[in-house]
C-alpha cells in the first residue's frame, strides 16, 4: 500500500511535468461554443455494435441558455495517438474541440487546465514545502545545538508562530496586497505566506531531534576533531534527521496543497486565468454550478487523490508501533 | 502524548513519525502509574452503560426533531398572508435623507409615500401624497394640491408642514444629505412654500425639463419626529440602526415591526395606509414581509429554489439560467422576461489628455482607435458568448429597454475588421516586426490593459471577450480582473489604460444624470470634472444637454437628446456591445407583482403584492 | 500553578495585541476602502469623500491606530463600518454561532470516531478494523472545502436538508421548540463538513494510543490470565488512553473556533470566519481587527486547556509546567 501511494505521488509529479504533452488543448483556449460543455467520453463501440479505433462523438448544442449539449451520433471523429506532440488528440478538429472532461465556464478545456494546474498548485506547495523546510531545519538545528538563550528565543518564536490563527493570517495577508500582482508574484507570494506559518513544525522537530544527537558520540568525536559548529551542525546533525525531515515534507505539502485551494477558492490566491488547482475550484463555488455541471468538481478529485496517497505514505509508517 | 496532531494552515492532521520524534523521549509509551487504576466496580460499568444508553436515546429524539419537516407554508389557507425576500446588503441607517444606498432606497419604498410617483412600467408620473398639479405659466413653478385625510402611520396627520420640512432637511448644510445634490436644479435648490395646510408651491430656479418628476426621488419623512433633531443640528445622526421601531413613521404600505442584526428586517401592514385598490379594498394587500439578509448572490438563489424565500431582489444572471428553468418547470418558480435591460456594460479608455502615458503613445486618445475597437468586436459572437444569447446588440448606452429615450438612427461602427486594420493603420500602427502584431511609430507593441471588476461573470468575460477580439486585430490587449474596491480607487486616481464595468441607472431620464454628460460631472468617467471642455464634441455635448435640461417641451428634449446620442455614438468616448434582457424569477406562492427594469425590480410597488 | 497560568495569560494578551494590531494594519494598507463601493451608482465624488471623512478613512494610519489601540485596552474594539453596530457585539454574536457549530462538530466527530478508534485500537487484525481504518485515511485526506461542497451539492439534489445558513425565516416565531427544530436541521450539514475528518483523527489517535495501551505489560498479563479481551478494553484499557484524545480536544476546540471558515462560507453558516472574511472584503477596519481578536483569544485558549487537561492526566507535565523550563513538547 505504502509503495502504491510513493508511486502514485510520483506519477502525479511526472504528470504535471509532462502536461504539455498530455494535455490535448490549450490550457488558456476558449472555445466559445462550448461553455460548460459536458465531458466527452471516447468510445471503441459504435452504435451498431461494432468494434472501431477509439473515436468520440462531436457535442451539439441543445440550448445556449441552459447550456445543455448533446452527443451527435451520427458523427465520429478517430482519436490520433502520439502524434502532433500530444499523446492523444483527435484526427481533425472542425466539429469542435476533444474535451475529456468536459469545458468550465469560459469554454476551456478542463482536463487541459487540470494537468497543467499539477504545475502551478504542486510548484506552490513544493516551493513553500522546500522554504519552510530550509527555514525550519535552520532554526530548529541552531536552537537545538546552541541551546540557552538561543533556544529559547527560537522556540518561543515557533510556538507564537504556532498559536497564531493561520487561517486569518494567511487570509489577512493575502487581503492586503493588491490582486493585480502578475502570476509568478502570486507563486512566490503564496509560497513565501505558507513557508512562514509553516516552518514551526519542522523547527520543533529537528530541534528536538538535534537536541539528542549532539550529545551523542560521534558528534563529540567531530568536535573534538576539530571540526568547526557549523560543521558539525550541517554535517552531521542534520543529516540525522533526514528521515524526520522528509516525514514532515510529505505532510506539509498535502497542507499547503489546500491552503493554495482554499486561498484560490475564496478568490484570493490565483486569478482565474492562471489554471490552479485553486482556482479551478472557484468557479465551483456556486452550488448550481455543481449540481448541473458536476464536472467542474474534477480539481476537489484531484487535492483529493494527492491527499490520500501523502497520508498513505505516512499511514504504513506509523503503523510500525 | 496524542500521535497525531493538527497541521499548520489548514489544520489537518499530521501523525506518526513526525509527531513521535516531537516528543520528549521520556513521554514515549511508558506510562506509569497511568494503567494501574482501580477495577471499576460493575456497578459503576452499568451505569456507565446507562448513561451511554440515556444520551443516545437523547439523540434520536433530537435527531428525529430534525427530521420533522416544518409544515408546509404553502397549501392551507394562510392566516397570515406573508411574503418572504431577500436583501443584498445590511441596512446602515433608516434615515433615508442621510444614506443614498439602495437598502435605505428599499426601505424608503416600503414604509416612507412621496408627492409624485413615476410608474417604473409606463415612466408616467402618478399622484401619491399629492392629488393634482398645476403647472404656472412660465412653467417654473408648480402648484401641488394635497391629498387630505391622510395621517401618518402613529396618528398623526400629514399636512403641508410635513413638505416644508421634507425639504429644509434635505437642504440643510448639517446634514448634508446626499439627496440635497438630486434636488437641485443647476446647482440651486427649489423654494417651496405652503400657502395653506393642503397646498404646496414648488418653484424651480431655471427652466427645468423633468419637472416634477424630480419630486419622485424625495420621500416625505414625519415632521414631528424629526424636527427637533434637525433643530438640533443632529438630523445626520437620528435614525440609526438602534432606533426602536416604533419611532420610524411612515407614509408608506408597511412599518417596521423588527430589526435583527445581521439576519434580516421584518415589515408589516400599515393600519393607516390612505390607499385602497380599484375596488375599495385597503392596502396593501399583504399582512407581512420579510426581507433575509443574503448578502451572496449564489445564496440567494439557492434560497429562492428551496422555497427560503419567495423572490429575489437580484436579477437572473444567465449562468443561473438552466437551474431556474428546471424549477420553472416543475412549477416551483415562475420565470419573467422584462425584455432588454436599461443598462449594457460599458468600455472606456482614459482620455485624460496630461497623463504620462498618453503623451508617449497619443494614438490613445484618437477617437479612430474607438471606431477600430467597435468594429473589431462581433457584437453577435459576443452576446452568444457572454450573456448565452440572451442579449441584444447596443451601439450606444441608452438601450432599446428605454423606449423614451432611445434613439434606433445613431451611427454604427458595426462588425468589420477590415475597416478596423485600416483605421489603426491610418494611426501609424503596423505590423512592422511581422509577428502578427501591430507596432506604433516607434517600435513599440500598440497595446493596453482593460481593468474590470473581479467576481462579476459578465464583466469578466465580457473584457475577456473584447481582447480576444482586439488581439485578433493585432492589439496587445490582456484584462486585469481587480478587486471592486482597488478598481474603483485607480479609476477615481485615473490609474488606469481602459476599463470595463457596469454602471446602474438610477432614472431614464437623462437629465436627472447630467453628471455623466457634462464634461465637468464627477460621473464622466473617461476624463471627469473638466474646468473647460477639453474637446469640441464636449463642449457641444455640454451646450446641448443643458438646453435640455431646461425645455419644457418632452419633444424638444428628446431632439435635442437624439443630437448628444449622436455625437457620444460618432466620437464614442463609451462603447458599448450587448444589453442583456432581464429575467426574473418568483416563486410560485407571488401574486399580482409589477416587475420593473429599475431597481427594486418588484418592491418599488409593494401595495399590490399578495399570496396565493 | 498559578505563576504558570498569569504566564499563559500574559502571553496569550500579546498574541491577541499582535494579531489584531497586524489585521488591523494589513487592512488599511490594502487598496480601496469601504466608500469605493459607492462608486458607479451616481453619488457624486464630493458624497464619496464626506463618507470617507465620516467614517475616518482618511485619516493618517499611525494616529487611527493608536486611537484604536487605546479605546482596545478598555475592550472597546470601535464600531463596524459595514454593519454600524459595536464590534464587540457583532463578533459575540457570530462567536456563539460559530461555537454552537464547533461543538456539534465536536460531538458529532466524537461519537463517530472515539467508538471507531476503540474498535481498531482493540484489534490489529479483522475485516471491520481494517474497513475501518481505511475509511479513516479516506475522510482525513478529504479537505473540509471538499466535503462541505459535495454535501451542498447532495443537499440541493436531494432537498432532505438546508443548503446553508443557520435560520429559517420564521422559524423561532413559531415558539422555541420549532426554532430549536430548525436550528437541528440547518446544523448537520455544516457540522458533518468538519466532524468527518475530525472522526477521522479522533480515530487515529485513540486507535494509536489504545494500542500502546494495550501492548503494555499489565494488559499482556491480564490477557495472559484469561480475562476477555472485551472486558479489558473497557474497563481497565480505556481510561488510561483517553488522556492523549481529551489532551487534543482543547487544541481542537481552540482551532475549530478559528478555523472554520471555509465551511462557513461554503455553507453560509454566520460564524466568525465568515464574518471576518466579509470584513476583509469589504475593508471594514475594526471589524477584522476585532475579529481577529476573538480568534486568537479562542485558540489561545483552546492551547491553554489542551495544556491544563494534559498536566492533570500526567503529573510529570505539571511539574515541568511549575519548574518552568523551557518546552520541548507540544
Amino acid at each position: 500500500m505504502r509503495t502504491l501511494a510513493a508511486a502514485s505521488l510520483a506519477l502525479v509529479a511526472l504528470v504535471a511535468l509532462a502536461a504539455p504533452v498530455l494535455a490535448p488543448n490549450d490550457p488558456g483556449e476558449t472555445f466559445r461554443a462550448f461553455l460548460y460543455a459536458p465531458p466527452m467520453r471516447p468510445h471503441v463501440v459504435a452504435a451498431d455494435g461494432t468494434w472501431h479505433w477509439p473515436f468520440v462523438h462531436p457535442l451539439r448544442l441543445v440550448s445556449r441558455l441552459e447550456q445543455r449539449y448533446d452527443e451527435d451520433p451520427g458523427r465520429s471523429v478517430p482519436l490520433q495517438f502520439f502524434a502532433g506532440g500530444k499523446l492523444a488528440r483527435l484526427a481533425d478538429d472542425r466539429d469542435g474541440p476533444w474535451l475529456p472532461l468536459g469545458a468550465d465556464r469560459e469554454g476551456r478545456d478542463l482536463l487541459s487546465r487540470l494537468l497543467f494546474g499539477a504545475r502551478t498548485s504542486l510548484g506552490v506547495a513544493v516551493l513553500a514545502t522546500l522554504a519552510a523546510i530550509l527555514i525550519g531545519a535552520t532554526a530548529g538545528g541552531l536552537a537545538g545545538y546552541r541551546g540557552g538563550l538561543v533556544d529559547e528565543a527560537i522556540m518561543r518564536l515557533a510556538e507564537f508562530v504556532l498559536v497564531l490563527p493561520a487561517v486569518y493570517v494567511v487570509l489577512a495577508l493575502r487581503a492586503a496586497l493588491p490582486l493585480v500582482l502578475p502570476s509568478w508574484a502570486v507563486f512566490s507570494l503564496m509560497a513565501g505566506i505558507f513557508a512562514l506559518v509553516g516552518w514551526p513544525w519542522v523547527a520543533r522537530a529537528v530541534r528536538a531531534v538535534v537536541a539528542t544527537e549532539r550529545t551523542k558520540d560521534y558528534a563529540a568525536a567531530a568536535v573534538s576533531l576539530g571540526a568547526s559548529r557549523a560543521r558539525v551542525l550541517f554535517g552531521h546533525l542534520l543529516p540525522a534527521c533526514r528521515g524526520l525531515v522528509g516525514a514532515q515534507a510529505i505532510l506539509l505539502l498535502p497542507s499547503f496543497i489546500l491552503a493554495e485551494a482554499t486561498l484560490s477558492y475564496v478568490g484570493l490566491g490565483f486569478p482565474d486565468t492562471v489554471p490552479s488547482w485553486g482556482s479551478m475550484l472557484h468557479q465551483a463555488s456556486d452550488v448550481n454550478v455543481i449540481a448541473e455541471f458536476p464536472w467542474m468538481l474534477a480539481p476537489a478529485a484531484a487535492i483529493f487523490a494527492v491527499t490520500l496517497a501523502a497520508n498513505l505514505v505516512i499511514e504504513r509508517s506509523s503503523r510500525t508501533v | 502524548m496524542a500521535s497525531c496532531r493538527a497541521g499548520p494552515v489548514s489544520r489537518d492532521i499530521q501523525c506518526g513519525a513526525a509527531r513521535r520524534a516531537a516528543r520528549p523521549t521520556w513521554a514515549t509509551g511508558q506510562r506509569i502509574g497511568l494503567g494501574g487504576k482501580k477495577l471499576t466496580t460493575s456497578r459503576r460499568e452499568r451505569s456507565l452503560r446507562s448513561a451511554v444508553l440515556a444520551v443516545g436515546v437523547c439523540a434520536l429524539v433530537a435527531a428525529s426533531g430534525a427530521c420533522r419537516r416544518d409544515a408546509p407554508r404553502a397549501g392551507a389557507k394562510p392566516a397570515v398572508k406573508a411574503l418572504v425576500s431577500s436583501l443584498r446588503a445590511e441596512p446602515r441607517t433608516f434615515n433615508r435623507y442621510v444614506s443614498r444606498d439602495s437598502v435605505a432606497e428599499l426601505f424608503a419604498f416600503l414604509t416612507q409615500a412621496k408627492l409624485v410617483r413615476i410608474d417604473r412600467r409606463t415612466q408616467e408620473i402618478e399622484p401619491r401624497l399629492a392629488e393634482s398639479w398645476t403647472a404656472s405659466a412660465d412653467g417654473l413653478a408648480y402648484t401641488l394640491k394635497l391629498r387630505t385625510g391622510v395621517a401618518f402611520s402613529d396618528g398623526a396627520p400629514f399636512t403641508s408642514a410635513d413638505v416644508l420640512f421634507a425639504f429644509r432637511a434635505i437642504y440643510d448644510e448639517k446634514t448634508a444629505s446626499p439627496l440635497g445634490d438630486s434636488m437641485r436644479v443647476g446647482g440651486q435648490t427649489l423654494a417651496v412654500s405652503a400657502p395653506d395646510a393642503s397646498t404646496v408651491v414648488v418653484r424651480f430656479p431655471s427652466p427645468f425639463g423633468p419637472g416634477i418628476r424630480l419630486l419622485d426621488n424625495l420621500p416625505i419623512l414625519p415632521r414631528h419626529k424629526l424636527e427637533a433633531a434637525l433643530n438640533a443640528g443632529a438630523l445626520a445622526k437620528a435614525w440609526d440602526l438602534a432606533t426602536p421601531p416604533a419611532e420610524i413613521v411612515g407614509l408608506g404600505p408597511f412599518v417596521l415591526k423588527a430589526y435583527q442584526p445581521g439576519q434580516r428586517l421584518v415589515f408589516e401592514r400599515n393600519p393607516r395606509y390612505w390607499r385602497a385598490d380599484a375596488r375599495g379594498r385597503r392596502l396593501p394587500a399583504l399582512d407581512r414581509l420579510t426581507l433575509e439578509i443574503v448578502p451572496d448572490q449564489n445564496a440567494e438563489l439557492l434560497a429562492l429554489q428551496t422555497g427560503q424565500i419567495d423572490f429575489m431582489q437580484s436579477e437572473v444572471r444567465p449562468e443561473d439560467y438552466a437551474a431556474l428553468k428546471r424549477a420553472a418547470d416543475e412549477g416551483k418558480v415562475s420565470l419573467l422576461d422584462l425584455g432588454v435591460g436599461l443598462d449594457a456594460d460599458s468600455f472606456w479608455l482614459n482620455l485624460r489628455p496630461n497623463r504620462p502615458a498618453a503623451l508617449k503613445r497619443p494614438w490613445l486618445l484618437r477617437p479612430e482607435l474607438r471606431r477600430a475597437i467597435s468594429h473589431a468586436v462581433d457584437r453577435r459572437a459576443f452576446t452568444d458568448t457572454v450573456f448565452l444569447g440572451a442579449a441584444v446588440p447596443v451601439y450606444g448606452p441608452i438601450t432599446p429597454g428605454n423606449p423614451r429615450w432611445y434613439s434606433p438612427v445613431l451611427p454604427r461602427f458595426e462588425y468589420d475588421v477590415a475597416a478596423a486594420r485600416r483605421l489603426l493603420s491610418g494611426l501609424g500602427l503596423s505590423d512592422r516586426d511581422g509577428d502578427g502584431m501591430l507596432e506604433d511609430r516607434s517600435g513599440a507593441a500598440a497595446g493596453f490593459t482593460i481593468i474590470t471588476r473581479a467576481g462579476n461573470t459578465a464583466l469578466e468575460r465580457g473584457a475577456a471577450f473584447v481582447a480576444s477580439e482586439l488581439r485578433k486585430v493585432g492589439l496587445a490587449v490582456d484584462v486585469a480582473a481587480i478587486d471592486g474596491g482597488a478598481a474603483v480607487e485607480r479609476i477615481e486616481r485615473g490609474d488606469y489604460e481602459a476599463v470595463y464595468f457596469r454602471f446602474l441607472t438610477t432614472d431614464v431620464d437623462p437629465a436627472l444624470n447630467v453628471d455623466l454628460w457634462v464634461s465637468s460631472g464627477s460621473a464622466h468617467v473617461w476624463n471627469p470634472g473638466q474646468a473647460k471642455p477639453a474637446t469640441d464634441w464636449e463642449r457641444e455635448i455640454d451646450g446641448l444637454m443643458g438646453r435640455q435640461v431646461a425645455a419644457l417641451d418632452q419633444a424638444e428634449r428628446k431632439a435635442l437628446f437624439d443630437q448628444v446620442q449622436k455625437i457620444v455614438a460618432d466620437q464614442l468616448p463609451m462603447i458599448q456591445f450587448a444589453a442583456p434582457r432581464i429575467y426574473l424569477a418568483t416563486g410560485a406562492r407571488v401574486v399580482n407583482a409589477t416587475p420593473a427594469l429599475l431597481r427594486p425590480s418588484i418592491l418599488w410597488n409593494p401595495d399590490t403584492l399578495d399570496v396565493r | 500553578m498559578v505563576r504558570y497560568l498569569g504566564r499563559r495569560v500574559i502571553a496569550a494578551a500579546v498574541l491577541v495585541a499582535v494579531v489584531s494590531s497586524g489585521a488591523l494594519l494589513l487592512t488599511r494598507l490594502a487598496p480601496g476602502d469601504f466608500a469605493s463601493e459607492l462608486f458607479g451608482t451616481g453619488v457624486s465624488a464630493g458624497s464619496m469623500a464626506q463618507e470617507r471623512a465620516r467614517y475616518g478613512l482618511d485619516r493618517p494610519i499611525a494616529s487611527q491606530y493608536l486611537e484604536w489601540l487605546g479605546r482596545a485596552a478598555r475592550l472597546d474594539f470601535g464600531v463596524s463600518i459595514v454593519y454600524h453596530r459595536p464590534v464587540v457585539e457583532l463578533v459575540r454574536q457570530r462567536a456563539a454561532n460559530t461555537a454552537i457549530l464547533a461543538l456539534a462538530a465536536l460531538l458529532l466527530a466524537t461519537a463517530m470516531g472515539l467508538p471507531a478508534g476503540i474498535v481498531t485500537g482493540s484489534r490489529r487484525r479483522g475485516a471491520l478494523a481494517s474497513v475501518i481504518r481505511g475509511l479513516s485515511v479516506v475522510l482525513l485526506s478529504l479537505p473540509s472545502l471538499i466535503t462541505s461542497l459535495v454535501l451542498v451539492m447532495v443537499a440541493a439534489r436531494t432537498g432532505w436538508l438546508p443548503t446553508g445558513g443557520m435560520q429559517s425565516a420564521g422559524a423561532w416565531d413559531a415558539g422555541t421548540l420549532s426554532g430549536l427544530a430548525d436550528l437541528a436541521r440547518h446544523l448537520p450539514l455544516p457540522a458533518l463538513a468538519i466532524a468527518l475528518p475530525l472522526a477521522a483523527m479522533i480515530e487515529r489517535v485513540q486507535s494509536q494510543s489504545l494500542g500502546e495501551v494495550m501492548a503494555m505489560p499489565f494488559a499482556l498479563s491480564t490477557l495472559a490470565r484469561g480475562v476477555p479481551r472485551r472486558r479489558l478494553v473497557w474497563r481497565d484499557a480505556l481510561r488510561p488512553s483517553i488522556g492523549p484524545v481529551a489532551s487534543t480536544y482543547g487544541f481542537v476546540l481552540g482551532g475549530l473556533l478559528s478555523g472554520s471558515f471555509v465551511v462557513e462560507v461554503v455553507t453560509a453558516w454566520p460564524g466568525l470566519g465568515r464574518l471576518m472574511y466579509d470584513a476583509l472584503r469589504a475593508r471594514d477596519l475594526y471589524l477584522v481587527a476585532g475579529c481577529a481578536a476573538a480568534g486568537s483569544v479562542f485558540l489561545a485558549l483552546g492551547s491553554l486547556l489542551s495544556d491544563l487537561v494534559s498536566a492533570w492526566a500526567d503529573p510529570r507535565v505539571r511539574q515541568r509546567q511549575a519548574g518552568g523550563a523551557p518546552g520541548a513538547a507540544e
